[in-house]
């Protein structure tokens, strides 16, 4: 579905208010909308709410050759999805231009930040590394939509644990998790993307934009940070030019929100590892609001089978029985491998004309040995070519009729075709016949 | 993981199965016109609506609706198993709608996997039901989907696992629509005598009822005056 | 007359023989179409079979090469069944990658071999984590008119009996793998599955073996597979309007003594080449 515009009385309204330093949703300039971080019970796996935007995460791994020219480093690989349930504009599997965009800057923040030590995912070098596979789904699309991937992004790979694997001579295992505790990755920093929206040529700024400031906006700077105030990325998009100091400036409020932001992930982290450690409750069935009056849960219920169980056998037994399998209709074989069971429909094809040797199944068993013995003089001619059922009699009539009708035809049809193999089978069918009369 | 009681006992000869705690909690996301998300045990899945709404002229029926799924793996690009159960959903979700009421319109079902233990595809059904409902499409009659496992010594469980899955040797699924209690959708998996095939209709039309009864529950708490 | 009819009203065309307890082409509801099995077709390849359901036509071929073991199961092989509708076989397919139908049918090949364990794919495995066969099954359909399904199953059981292996061991010296092609063997086709399946018309009727115009016009499908000892491999009804256990109950009948039918046919056709040798 395409985009609805946004009509020009919305725009210049969002501008207005923006001008007089107020937004829609009561924020001020600076203000982050409330993140909430949650784990699940897969080690890795987290969603990040950022107001009503909604990203899951998704950290696997599994063991692949490396790269040629770097034989002794585990690679990661990072995969930004647009779900068309985040908004009606993004299509199942569409590479859109918003996509490219925010995986490259993914890719940029985590990757060529070195955001984790690669090295010690080096199993066997030059044979077998980790790849740790990020998967970033857009659940619910309200703007901001880089700042959550990366929150949720670095959130679970702190959170991830891989197997642990033992290497015996050349021999790899990979323990499970019951045998030998899942190790961390190694994360040398978190770095986390804050987004600036400009309007107005730059003069206005705002962090974390809404979907509806996102549309009006002209320019989009990212900044990716660490809490130890190191730039990892930094991008301006939408073409406007932006004052030294005003980079600086929002480096500086970036720098604050990252050691914020820093501090949130490490607080659930640490609910998380509290939480499995004492037994308790975890993961995302715990997530839901049951004071809501959208929500319910039910406890685990029993189901009571009664005359359940005792109807269910007498629906088998009410049935008819299937035939036994004598009474089952025999096949018939046209030349070896081929052969024919039903005898109701024919096909457009012309290979049924054949028909006239079935419908006696007490006598196909009685002459199966000679008729194939016949067929194979049929067949020595053309043997080595690939057996079609192929022989003159394709060019026979289709008959549809009841069996006296196709005895008739088929004399017809075989004095029609005057040539030897015809002429064997006509043998063969008046062979056939002959106990019927 | 959470250990869970053995769920089929022995009790006067019959046996009793159960449904791990289930919940849902719909009109959770704000962009689509209905979502839900529906939690058995450990298994989740997050579901969003979006329609009726323009269609693509390729794609446009002129006497109903066009229905699509969509079901997204949580690792991974969706692949040919999540066609197969798209397709299951799909035409599940077709013959509950009252399509003929929306002509030339598209209605789209988004499904997110959030956490796989056992029972996915009658979770995945749940809360496609869930979510249309949110999104307040009319419908024929409601579905519900129950997911039944044979072990190996022919005992039938309820609601399986992942570990109970991959335990058993047969795994059915059936959606049961909420007029007739009949069946809507089959998908097994491993063989299976035409008797246990028939029980476990029967003990999934049983577990149909609870489901509804929920369905039934949330409707009522969620749009009563006295919560 | 009659042609304008079903050209415009095509429900109320097939309800009016419905009601009569036949459908268009003359078959009674509970018939099938002719079955026509032709196996050893392509030259070229392992195994393979051709099928016919009335019109519906469908080529299998089977291909088998060696490869490694998958690592979380080092002692077996591969079976890799794929499903492919060209634009050729009917005018609702397009060109370029597989519809959603050709891909639902490759995953429904899929698991009836997993469900019925028609191979084990143990038996493909050489060499434990060293080597082992993957069996390409390629299943194409030449003519679409109805009932994919049942054409797939019956072309996939009769190539893979009609598949031929070349004998393979490992030198102990070299440790590569020497293929012995003078030494060729069956495979070992533990079962023979067959697929029925049936349309529901009005929520009520149900009729075997539709033909793609009763595939388009009823509301819901069913395939029911079973094996020869009357087990049920799968009971695949992808959505579309309820039936009864009752209603199950005779499909289920129905779907043994096909199996039946087809599984002399099969038999028949392949002790026919046998003997021909």
């Amino acid at each position: 579905m395409r985009e609805t515009p946004l009509s020009n009385c919305e725009r210049q309204f969002l501008l207005k208010a923006i001008e007089e330093k107020k937004r829609l949703d009561g924020r001020q300039t600076y203000d982050y909308r409330n993140i909430k971080i949650t784990f699940g019970t897969d080690y890795g796996c987290c969603i990040v709410d950022l107001g009503k935007t909604r990203v899951l995460a998704q950290v696997s791994c599994e063991l692949v050759a490396p790269k040629e020219n770097r034989p002794t480093e585990g690679i990661l690989f990072l995969s930004l999805e647009l779900s068309p349930m985040a908004s009606p504009i993004f299509e199942a599997g569409r590479q859109s231009e918003l996509l490219v965009k925010l995986n490259r800057l993914l890719e940029r923040c985590l990757r060529n930040s070195k955001c984790i030590d690669t090295e010690s995912l080096c199993v066997v070098s030059g044979e077998k590394v980790w790849q740790i596979r990020v998967d970033v789904h857009v659940l619910n699309h309200e703007g901001n939509l880089m700042d959550a991937a990366s929150i949720a992004a670095i959130a679970g790979l702190c959170h991830f644990r891989r197997p642990d694997v033992g290497i015996q001579g050349d021999e790899v295992t990979v323990y499970g998790p019951e045998e030998r505790d899942p190790v961390p990755l190694s994360i040398y920093h978190m770095p986390i993307c804050v987004s600036f929206a400009f309007f107005l040529e730059g003069t206005y700024l705002l962090v974390d934009p809404s979907e509806r400031e996102e549309r009006v906006m002209d320019g989009l700077l990212v900044i990716a940070m660490n809490k130890h105030r190191e730039i990892c990325s930094i991008q301006s998009s939408g073409g406007i030019m932006l004052l030294k100091d005003q980079v600086l400036r929002c480096s500086k409020i970036a720098s604050v929100k990252v050691s914020e932001i820093t501090d949130l992930i490490n607080r659930a982290l640490e609910n998380d590892r509290k939480a499995r450690k004492e037994g308790g409750k975890f993961g995302f069935a715990e997530l839901m609001a049951v004071q809501r009056i959208t929500a319910l849960k039910s406890d685990e219920v029993s189901i009571e089978m009664s005359d359940g169980d005792a109807g269910a056998p007498s629906v088998a037994i009410t049935t008819e029985s299937p035939p036994e399998v004598g009474r089952v209709p025999s096949p018939v074989v046209r030349a070896p491998g081929a052969g024919q069971v039903g005898e109701s429909l024919e096909n457009a094809w012309g290979l049924e004309q054949l028909e006239e040797e079935e419908d006696q199944p007490g006598d196909e068993v009685m002459d199966e040995g000679l008729e194939i013995k016949e067929e194979n003089q049929r067949q020595e001619k053309s043997k080595g070519e690939v057996v079609v059922i192929s022989d003159s009699e394709e060019e026979e009539v289709v008959i549809l009729n009841p069996k006296t009708q196709v005895k008739e035809s088929t004399l017809h049809a075989s004095q029609s075709q005057p040539q030897s193999t015809g002429a064997a089978k006509k043998k063969k069918k008046q062979q056939k016949k002959k106990p019927v009369h | 993981m959470r250990s869970r009681l053995a769920t089929t006992m022995e009790v006067d000869g019959l046996s009793a199965f159960s449904l791990r705690e289930f919940g849902c909690e719909q009109n959770l996301l704000s962009r689509p016109d209905g979502s839900s998300s529906f939690v058995q045990g450990d298994t989740s899945v997050l579901a969003g609506v979006y329609g009726p709404a323009e269609v693509k002229i390729s794609k446009e029926i002129y006497d109903r609706a066009t229905m699509e799924v969509v079901i997204q793996p949580k690792v991974g690009l969706p692949g040919v198993k999540e066609r197969a159960r798209e397709q299951c959903v799909r035409e599940t979700c077709e013959a509950a709608l009252l399509s003929t009421l929306h002509p030339r319109s598209s209605l789209s079902l988004v499904l997110q996997v959030v956490h796989d233990d056992g029972s996915l595809l009658s979770c995945c059904l749940n809360a496609a039901c869930m979510a249309l409902m949110d999104a307040g499409l009319p419908m024929g009659c409601l579905f519900c989907g129950v997911t039944c496992a044979i072990d190996p010594e022919g005992h039938i469980v309820t609601d399986p696992t992942a570990q109970q899955e991959k335990d058993s040797r047969a795994v059915m699924t059936f959606a049961i629509d909420s007029a007739q209690h009949r069946v809507m959708m089959s998908s097994t998996k491993g063989s299976f005598s035409v008797n246990e095939l028939q029980q476990c209709i029967a003990v999934s039309q049983r577990a149909s009822e609870k489901i509804f009864q929920f369905y039934r529950e949330s409707v009522r708490r969620r749009y009563s005056k006295t919560v | 007359m009659a042609a304008g009819f079903k050209t415009a009203e095509p429900l109320e065309y097939h309800r009016s023989f419905l009601k009569e307890n036949c459908r268009p082409d003359g078959r009674e509801l509970g018939e099938f179409r002719t079955t026509t099995l032709n196996i050893g077709s392509i030259s070229t390849a392992d195994g393979s079979a051709l099928v016919k359901i009335g019109n519906t036509t469908v080529i299998c071929g089977i291909k088998g090469e060696l490869t490694s073991p998958p690592a979380d199961a080092p002692n077996s092989g591969y079976i890799v069944p794929n499903v492919d509708l060209p634009p050729l076989c009917s005018s609702k397919f397009r060109p370029g990658p597989p519809g959603e139908q050709a891909q639902a049918a490759s995953q429904f090949m899929a698991d009836v071999i997993e469900s019925s364990e028609v191979l084990l794919k143990e038996d493909l495995c050489i060499e434990k984590a060293k080597l082992c066969w993957v069996l390409y099954c390629d299943i194409m359909c030449l003519d679409y008119d109805g009932n994919l399904l049942d054409a797939c199953v019956i072309a996939l059981v009769a190539a893979l009996k009609n598949a031929q292996l070349p004998e393979v061991s490992i030198n102990k010296d070299t440790d590569l793998a020497e293929v012995n092609t003078d030494k060729k063997r069956h495979l070992n086709v533990a079962k023979h599955p067959v697929s029925s399946s049936f349309a529901v018309f009005d929520d009520s009727i149900v009729i075997v073996d539709p033909t793609a115009e009763e595939e388009t016009l009823s509301t819901a499908m069913m395939t029911v597979v079973t094996d020869e000892n009357e087990t049920l491999c799968m009971l695949h009804k992808p959505g579309g309007t309820s039936l009864s256990s009752e209603k199950l109950q005779d499909c289920i009948s129905r779907a043994v003594t096909r199996n039946r039918e087809v599984g002399k046919l099969i038999n028949t056709v392949t002790q026919s080449v046998e003997t021909d040798k």
